[in-house]
């Protein structure tokens, strides 16, 4: 048995080295402007999340029909870790042109790639670190979080909003910080409790920490997880929510006054579109981020396309009337209308982060007079007072 | 014409070791036609999903690489995995030992302040030690108070997961990792070196290969092996011999989570460099080596063919979700279409099954 | 804050959370009081919950999705049956890879289902007498659904019918001592078949619950384990249906307070419980005399196959 056994093992290894030495890599020549171009898209989720990779999927799709000379591939649900696996398959066996990576944990692997494969473009999602081929990119949502939190303040009767949340990183210790600025700007008693359910898609725990903000007194809704639970558990108490990344209108037509919805295809169609014109290169890149917002279009405010806010909350938002050091007495929906236009404009009048504001210890973080740079908004670790919760 | 086909199924003494490959063989294709169904419902041709799927994991030297790099610690796993099965030990808990190894290799790697040299030695040996402890306190439970062994070893993978996902969210959070739920990289001394232009990292594949053939050896050729082998055959044999159920627990469990210990090690010194969510230092190996473990027929040497066999399997799915387009949940259709013909095979093991015509 | 509000949340959010996690663990417990260990439950859940979300939002009514879930996971744990009963094979293998299958198969054709909202979904029920109890009004009371209640009432049935009549004495026997039940003429096979059946279909309305009712939607991978805490809470209920209940709510409680406390307690602590739990319970019933009253059925997960002369 042992003779007939390791021979079966013996021919397996023989063949493995042989394969091993015959096959050689083939790689194609980098990419040549106005020619068929082919972009490879890596996903963290599965793209039936209705949350993140949903969206950029959405967008995958967008471009695929806009552009004739282009062709796309996917991969859904890339474990952290495995994108360098991914990025060498559709480089080497399908043959892409340009990579997506589209999570921050796939920063690294991705610059590892970037400098294995000089030739190639790569563009990584929502990270910091980028490489003469390979650009930074983000459709941020902290303006619309800023407008929904107007909202939030001025419809809250408890004086206590809810935001539940995914992880505590960075984006979204922004999005809450402004969010809670809006809230106060509206009413300035009012708080912001918080909820981290550490997973980005998880629908019970969304629940039960929506459900636990509503035990503690909270009437209005916001959220980052991949899936609509919050905005349900919110409508079936009769709560005000806003819908994160996907329109959510529909899952409660009543209740969900507004919220944050993606157009990644903003991005994925202007960057396609300068490397097929020849504009940008695998050598041109270092310097390229696409910090897109409002103005850029990346990122609209609504309870689904084209529906700013809910109807049925708008004589509500009409009649609520606060003081503005600028604008003198305004009500809440004229001052989001006029929020939305400064942020849209090529200027940006407005910003959410305009000093001063101050930390829930007291500390003064940005001056009067000052803004928060890109860098301090991407790697913003302070907790705006405000916020009731914990923070780690 | 009248006649009748007669069954007759007996239970068959010892299925030699032909028997067994031909059947495993005819289980997996099987199993292979039934997914080709599912193939068929997405408009893509079985046969030529199939042909994609083996020239993407063996067809060239990239798709060959990733096949081995995935066989790495279900190589580990799986050896370790049909010591304790050959000793009835239903080990279910290779997932968190694994993920138990990893743990001790980052402790070793961040925190210990050994020189270079020494550093990656310490994490082996680390890491082995978290997996062996691990698995050795279901194995107490077992000898000592008689706990099931498939229900400790299953729950004990949980309370791991969630001690990992406890280190990288509070105390192992690394400072450079900008609120994101990673360990710090570890420093380069504690890379494992990889096979030129690959993610093979050499040196867990040799350790495997090597341990694979020295648990062959301990199986069949040495006193311990011989009382494991007795305890798995013949529970009441071994009583009556003397064997110490006691002292040939610890030791296959000792083994088999040490083995699972250093796959976490491999897998954290030689693909991630720090420790991050459980779901992504492993892809479930810790489960699919158990169905490894299982198709060698716990012979800790044909652990290299079948670990193999199923690195092929986990990188086709990237075939599947690359090139073909198709629900990456596919793979877990397959791997549940596997499994349930191989243990439906079984039973031709277990019987023989002869058909005889009468007129 | 009042203590009064406290107890009601938590204990109402108890009820909602822990009636899937119950039902799974009803269904669990009589499988394995057959012998047949089934570590198929996330599957056969995850199947429910996909084949009622795409039922009622065919259908339009919520109640057929429900139906629906408790079919499909009643057929669906038949496999592991036939797997482990009629080809005696290894249990722990086969309930693994119903879960598998389960995953694989609800996640592939669930394709394209998500995002949807159902048209109808389980409604709420206040009962506007009882609702005005003190305490247990809002509890029990209000805000409640039909399921929750049904599965309340499945608790002593399936008691009754485990230790008050023969057919409950004939299922503990046959996990015990099958050789024992089939030499007094019982079909070990049959009662198992029915058994494993009974956790399919449980497991199956548990699966609907979640899409139809606790969070009406269809989401790739919604179980997220609750299959696994399932299995822990068997152990936890010593196989009682009675413990089984209290174990459910005790931790669909703690899991809710875990969400409200969470500036105090780590989360992942409180995650890792029902297992640490689990283990400890084993430990504790795993003894000389608990082992007979409360422990384990003794030929749980060992195939019968009659001693042939």
């Amino acid at each position: 048995m042992f003779t007939q056994r390791s021979k079966v093992v013996l021919v397996t290894a023989l063949a493995i080295a042989v394969i091993f030495s015959l096959t050689s890599v083939t790689m194609a020549k980098e990419y040549v402007p106005g020619t068929p171009l082919k972009a490879g898209f890596i996903y963290v989720g599965p793209i039936g999340d209705l949350g993140w990779s949903h969206a950029h999927d959405e967008a995958r799709r967008i471009c695929e029909d806009t552009f004739p000379w282009l062709e796309t591939v996917y991969v859904e649900s890339v474990a952290e870790g495995s994108e360098g696996l991914y990025i060498d398959k559709l480089i080497r066996e399908e043959g892409c042109d340009v990579i997506f990576t589209t999570s921050f944990g796939f920063m690294d692997g991705t610059l590892i790639s970037a400098q294995k494969y000089p030739d190639k473009i790569f563009a990584h999602c929502s990270g910091f670190k980028r490489n003469p081929n390979m650009m930074t990119y983000m459709a941020d949502f902290y303006q619309i979080y800023y407008l929904n939190g107007l909202i939030a303040g001025a419809l809250t009767k408890t004086n206590k909003t809810a935001y539940v949340g995914a992880f505590p990183i960075p984006e979204l210790k922004r999005h809450m910080g402004a969010f809670t600025v809006g809230v106060r700007e509206a009413k300035p008693k009012a708080e912001v409790h918080i909820r981290w359910i550490y997973e980005w898609f998880s629908p019970t725990a969304a629940k039960e920490a929506a459900e636990a903000l509503i035990a503690d007194g909270c009437d209005v809704f916001a959220f980052t997880e991949d899936s609509p639970t919050v905005v349900q558990v919110a409508a079936e108490k009769g709560f005000p929510s806003f819908g994160h990344y996907s329109p959510m209108y529909d899952f409660s037509p009543e209740h969900v006054v507004s919220g944050q919805i993606a157009h990644w295809e903003e991005i994925y169609l202007d960057f396609l579109a300068k490397v097929y014109a020849g504009a940008y290169t695998a050598h041109n890149l270092a310097d390229v981020d696409y910090w897109w917002l409002l103005k850029e279009k990346a990122v609209e405010m609504g309870a689904k396309p084209g529906m700013l806010i809910n109807p049925t909350y708008e004589d509500e938002l009409k009649a609520i009337h606060i003081n503005d050091p600028v604008l003198g007495m305004i009500s809440v929906y004229d001052l989001v209308l006029k929020r939305l236009e400064q942020m849209a404009d090529p200027s940006m009048v407005f910003d959410p982060f305009n000093g001063p504001i101050y930390d829930r210890e007291g500390n003064l973080r940005v001056p009067e007079g000052l803004r928060m740079s890109v860098f301090e908004l991407t790697t913003m670790d302070w907790a705006v007072d405000g916020i009731v919760g914990p923070w780690e | 014409m009248t006649g009748r086909v007669d069954f007759k199924i007996e239970r068959r003494p010892v299925a030699s070791g032909f028997i067994v490959f031909l059947v495993s063989l005819i289980a997996i294709f099987a199993a292979l036609v039934v997914a080709g169904i599912f193939f068929r419902i997405y408009g893509v041709s079985p046969i030529r999903a199939y042909q994609q799927i083996l020239r993407g994991s063996l067809g060239n030297s990239f798709g060959l690489a990733e096949t081995v790099r995935r066989a790495i610690p279900l190589l580990l796993c799986g050896v370790g995995l049909t010591i304790a099965f050959r000793a009835l030990f239903w080990n279910i808990g290779a997932e968190g030992q694994l993920l138990m190894g990893a743990v001790a290799a980052t402790g070793v790697a961040l925190f210990s302040g050994l020189p270079g040299p020494l550093l990656l030695p310490a994490m082996f040996i680390g890491g082995f030690i978290g997996g062996a402890v691990w698995g050795l306190i279901p194995a107490i439970l077992k000898v000592i108070l008689g706990v099931n062994d498939v229900i400790t070893t299953l729950m004990m993978n949980y309370v791991a997961i969630y001690f990992v996902e406890w280190l990288i969210h509070g105390p192992w959070k690394g400072p450079s990792a900008r609120g994101f739920a990673y360990s710090d990289t570890f420093p380069r001394a504690a890379w494992l070196p990889t096979i030129y232009g690959t993610r093979i990292h050499w040196p867990t594949l040799v350790l495997g290969l090597v341990l694979a053939v020295v648990m062959y050896i301990l199986v069949n050729y040495t006193r311990s092996g011989f009382e494991i082998r007795v305890i798995g055959e013949n529970p009441d044999a071994a009583k009556y011999a003397g064997i110490s159920q006691f002292k040939t627990t610890l030791l296959v469990m000792f083994i088999s989570g040490g083995f699972a210990g250093l796959a976490g090690v491999g897998e954290i010194a030689g693909i991630h460099m720090r420790l991050l969510g459980p779901s992504h230092i492993s892809m479930g190996y810790g489960y699919t080596a158990i169905i490894v473990a299982w198709l060698a027929r716990r012979n800790p040497l044909a652990v290299i063919i079948t670990s193999l066999l199923f690195g092929v399997i986990m990188s086709g799915g990237d075939v599947i979700k690359v090139s073909l387009g198709l629900p990456f949940q596919l793979i877990n259709v397959f791997n549940g279409l596997i499994l349930f013909f191989l243990i439906g095979s079984e039973i031709l093991l277990r019987y023989k099954i002869s058909f005889s015509l009468r007129r | 804050m009042g203590w009064e509000t406290w107890i009601i949340t938590t204990l109402s959010r108890s009820l909602a959370y822990g009636t899937p996690l119950l039902l799974g663990t009803l269904g669990e417990i009589y499988a394995e009081r057959s012998g047949v260990l089934n570590l198929g439950v996330e599957g056969m859940m995850i199947m429910g919950a996909y084949s009622a979300f795409t039922t009622a939002y065919i259908t339009g009514n919520p109640w057929m999705g429900i139906l629906m879930a408790a079919i499909v996971g009643g057929v669906f744990s038949l496999i592991h049956a036939f797997a482990s009963v009629t080809l005696k094979a290894n249990q722990v293998v086969s309930g693994l890879s119903l879960t598998m299958l389960g995953l694989g198969l609800s996640g592939m054709f669930g394709r394209g289902w998500e995002g949807k909202p159902l048209p109808a979904t389980i409604p709420k029920i206040t009962i506007s007498g009882l609702s005005k109890i003190p305490l247990l009004g809002p509890i029990f009371f209000e805000g409640q659904n039909l399921i929750v209640y049904m599965t309340i009432l499945l608790v002593p049935l399936l008691w009754y019918i485990l230790y008050r009549t023969r057919i409950g004495i004939t299922i503990r026997s046959v996990g015990e001592s099958p050789a024992t039940a089939d030499s007094l003429g019982i079909s070990v096979a049959r009662v198992r078949y029915v058994c494993v059946f009974i956790g399919g279909i449980l497991a199956g309305l548990s699966g609907g619950y979640l899409s139809v009712a606790y969070r009406p939607a269809w989401t790739e991978g919604m179980t997220a384990g609750m299959g696994w805490i399932v299995i822990a809470l068997t152990i936890f209920a010593f196989w009682n249906p009675v413990y089984g209940m209290l174990g459910a709510y005790l931790f669909a409680a703690l899991y809710h307070l875990a969400f409200r406390l969470q500036l105090w307690v780590s989360p992942e602590l409180l995650k890792a419980m029902p297992y640490a739990f689990a283990i400890l319970v084993l430990i504790f019933v795993s003894r000389g005399t608990l082992q007979k009253r409360m422990g384990a059925p003794a030929a749980l997960g060992l195939p019968y196959t009659r001693e042939e002369e």
